[in-house]
């Protein structure tokens, strides 16, 4: 929205707006679908909908001018969304017990899921100071605690889940995640609050345990920072009513932080005097079943926020995200396919400059039978350059003069869904150093605890 | 200040879609599609159901693919198998659905297997040394039609409950597919009297409730564990002791890879029986057809172990 908005326009807008939201409350009244008025306009005559609100029609003997008295009685206030309790008392169970009496018996009736994960890895690197910035890689010769996660869920109440990740490290304990999302807003919308990894792209979002690699790409940690781009915040995302899936998502987060928002605040310790000073996120992703066996998810990302280097300079990250899963289910299958690309573009404004660079990953990983998959990477990095097109001294990685790439393959053997063991080799070419260096890994998960959902 | 006509002119659009009118009274979603053509049977024009999963897919091993998320928006009612089987994909898609219709605890939200009359509940504390259990119970009960038809019956319960206008509707049809499921298992019953005490292989612990109703006893499965593929020396077993115990037949979902299973049959010998994961609700099957087909292919098994 511009600052000045045309008072025809912004009334405009706004009248959509309100018969956009109007439309959703009217899912209260969920008339049948109309018959007899039918010539009345969409608008005006309250339609039954599928988007929101209480599905059963009006309860029995009830006219809409009774409940719109109700729900004036209410003061207006339609509480949409809200949802109906069982007002029945549980259905007798022919022959069956309550599988309440059973703890854990059906998934989410203890109260708390909560599990485990540990990762570690044995590593052997070439060179004497391995270029591994993701705070879950391996990084030294020798072994390494990758994570000990603890990762617990559970439904609040009616009107929200709360999702925490608590990760210990030899030497600590931080919050990785700790959040609420909302459960029963209205017209699609769902709103998550407290400390969260911003959906930026496909792989931020996720945790080790979903990778198909043992570390990160280093376009993320070059960009975001080691523990990839979180922060304490609010996010807003919207469902649209749209025939294919289409998610729009816009957070604002803390922009400090070494590790979480590099590219940003950094560590600088800088005081937030507007929302200027944090950073916002605009994510839309999009999904296309393209047959029962072949998936494609495409997002397109966004973030801007303030950076340390001058008075209102401001780094702007624009990145892009496919990914192609081809998995067939109309046969007995252990086959699965994935393709997985992303593309992040940097800009950032330093005192009489503005460097761009180019980061990108992409992967492909086929499982070839129930419990063996293999896969394999390509990175690029390029080197940040000023406005005249020549290499620039990058604040953040002033090493970083030329281009970097790196080809990482693995080999993972699943005994079971809760077990991993991976192992990756890797040649890391940096053109700035004498010469490539090669790494390998040998890398064992092991998940205890709930089964936790998986998420596409 | 063209981006606000843009504006304008989206939400207008979006108002237009938000506002068609829902085609059938209640739209259901069932993670299954046996739960999907058990709800079609009760609720016949009444409902709009929809199955996430195909009968060809592994239930334990489904993708949560956001277009399910999609179908979950607008349910007015999801029906789920429940313990634990859907545990890997269903709750994300719940959560990402946006509707708080179908989430757990709301009406629009129905875990079938209250209905049902469980089997291999764990009498004592179990972890996963056993293998990928579900402390609850076998989820595999849709085998058996008098748990289809108790599952029924509870369906049309939850209908009546969320559509109460129709409600003798449900009750009646829940009725009606009841009486030719019994009809039906009569004459099932009469051809299938040869499995009695039977000894079979199986793959899967999916035949709890299928052991349960026709009687026969599954002396080994080719899993060693519930979900750790078959390994040479524990086939080796399972071969030894099925020519000891003289196995009727080896029974495979069509969903799991029969390789090691067809091998194993080759070499009692005995009939590979494959049973089909679910009903084929795209296709129009009904439950109780998919019953009838899996009668004829457990029949057929039984016919060619007598003559081989």
């Amino acid at each position: 929205m511009s600052s000045v908005p045309r008072r025809p326009h912004g009334a405009l807008v706004a009248v959509s707006l309100s018969v956009l939201l109007s439309t959703a409350t009217a899912a209260a009244q969920d008339l049948p679908p109309p018959s007899p008025d039918a010539g009345v306009p969409a608008s005006d005559a309250p339609t039954a909908e599928p988007d929101a609100g209480p599905a059963s029609d009006l309860p029995a003997g009830l006219t809409p001018e009774e409940m719109a008295e109700i729900e004036k009685a209410f003061g207006g206030n339609t509480q949409q969304g809200v949802p109906a309790s069982t007002s029945a008392a549980p259905d007798a169970t022919p022959g069956g017990g309550l599988p309440l009496s059973i703890p854990g018996a059906t998934s989410g009736t203890n109260f708390l899921d909560m599990s485990f994960i540990l990762d570690m890895a044995a590593a052997a690197f070439t060179s004497k100071e391995p270029l591994q910035r993701g705070a879950h890689d391996p990084s030294r010769n020798g072994f390494n605690l990758q994570q000990l996660e603890l990762s617990i869920g559970s439904v609040v109440d009616p009107y929200f889940r709360f999702d925490a990740n608590i990760v210990y490290s030899q030497f600590g304990v931080e919050i990785e995640e700790a959040y609420g999302t909302t459960l029963a807003l209205p017209a699609s919308l769902q709103v998550r609050a407290g400390q969260f990894l911003t959906r930026f792209g496909r792989l931020n979002a996720t945790h080790p345990h979903a990778w198909d690699f043992v570390d990160q790409p280093f376009a993320m940690s070059r960009v975001f920072g080691g523990e990839g781009n979180r922060g304490l915040g609010v996010e807003l995302s919207w469902l649209t009513p749209l025939p294919w899936y289409v998610e729009v998502t816009g957070s604002l987060t803390d922009a400090t932080g070494e590790a979480t928002a590099r590219s940003f605040l950094s560590s600088s310790g800088d005081r937030v005097l507007s929302p200027l000073d944090l950073q916002a996120t605009g994510v839309v992703k999009q999904f296309f079943p393209l047959s029962d066996d072949l998936s494609f998810m495409w997002g397109l990302s966004g973030a801007t926020g303030p950076n340390p280097t001058g008075y209102r300079n401001r780094t702007d990250i624009f990145g892009t995200d496919l990914y192609l899963r081809y998995r067939p289910i109309t046969e007995a299958s252990n086959t699965l396919v994935s393709l997985q690309v992303e593309a992040l573009y940097r800009r950032r404004q330093v005192p009489g400059d503005v460097l761009t660079d180019f980061n990108s990953y992409a992967q492909l990983a086929w499982r070839f039978s129930q419990r063996w998959a293999t896969a394999a990477r390509y990175e690029l990095g390029t080197a940040a350059k000023g406005e005249d097109g020549q290499v620039a001294v990058d604040p953040l990685d002033p090493e970083w003069t030329k281009s970097r790439d790196r080809v990482s393959v693995n080999l993972t053997f699943w005994p079971t869904e809760f077990s991993r063991l991976r192992f990756q080799a890797a040649r890391d070419n940096a053109r700035w150093r004498d010469q490539a260096d090669y790494s390998a890994f040998l890398a064992l998960e092991l998940v205890t605890g709930a089964h936790g959902a998986h998420a596409f | 200040m063209r981006s606000l006509r843009f504006v304008a002119a989206l939400c207008a659009a979006l108002c237009v879609l938000a506002a068609a009118p829902a085609l059938a009274a209640l739209n259901v979603v069932t993670t299954l599609p046996d739960l999907a053509a058990l709800t079609k049977a009760v609720g016949g024009d009444l409902v709009k159901v929809q199955s996430m999963a195909l009968g060809t897919q592994d239930p334990h091993r489904v993708d949560a693919k956001p277009s399910l998320a999609l179908a979950l928006r607008n349910a007015d009612l999801l029906v789920c198998v429940g313990l634990d089987l859907e545990v890997g994909w269903l709750p994300n898609l719940q959560t990402g659905s946006r509707n708080p219709r179908i989430q757990q605890g709301s009406p629009g939200f129905l875990n079938a297997s209250q209905f049902v009359r469980l089997l291999e509940v764990p009498p004592t504390k179990v972890d996963r040394s056993e293998g990928d259990v579900h402390p609850g119970g076998n989820p595999h009960y849709l085998y058996d039609p008098r748990q289809g038809a108790a599952v029924a019956r509870g369906i049309a319960e939850r209908l009546a409950q969320l559509d109460s206008k129709n409600a003798a509707t449900y009750r009646a049809n829940a009725a009606k597919l009841t009486a030719d499921l019994d009809a039906a298992r009569v004459e099932w019953e009469k051809r299938l009297a040869g499995l009695k005490g039977a000894p079979v292989v199986a793959f899967h612990r999916t035949t709890a409730y299928l052991a349960d109703w026709l009687g026969f006893d599954p002396i080994a499965f080719l899993e060693p564990k519930p979900g750790i593929p078959p390994n040479p020396s524990h086939v080796a077993g399972v071969l030894v002791l099925a020519r000891q115990r003289k196995a009727r037949m080896v029974l495979i979902e069509s969903y799991y890879n029969d390789r090691e299973a067809k091998m194993l049959a080759n070499m009692i010998p005995a009939p590979l029986v494959i049973l089909h994961g679910g009903t084929d609700f795209r296709a129009g099957e009904t439950y109780l057809q998919h019953i009838n087909e899996m009668v004829g292919n457990l029949e057929k098994g039984l016919n060619a172990g007598k003559g081989g």
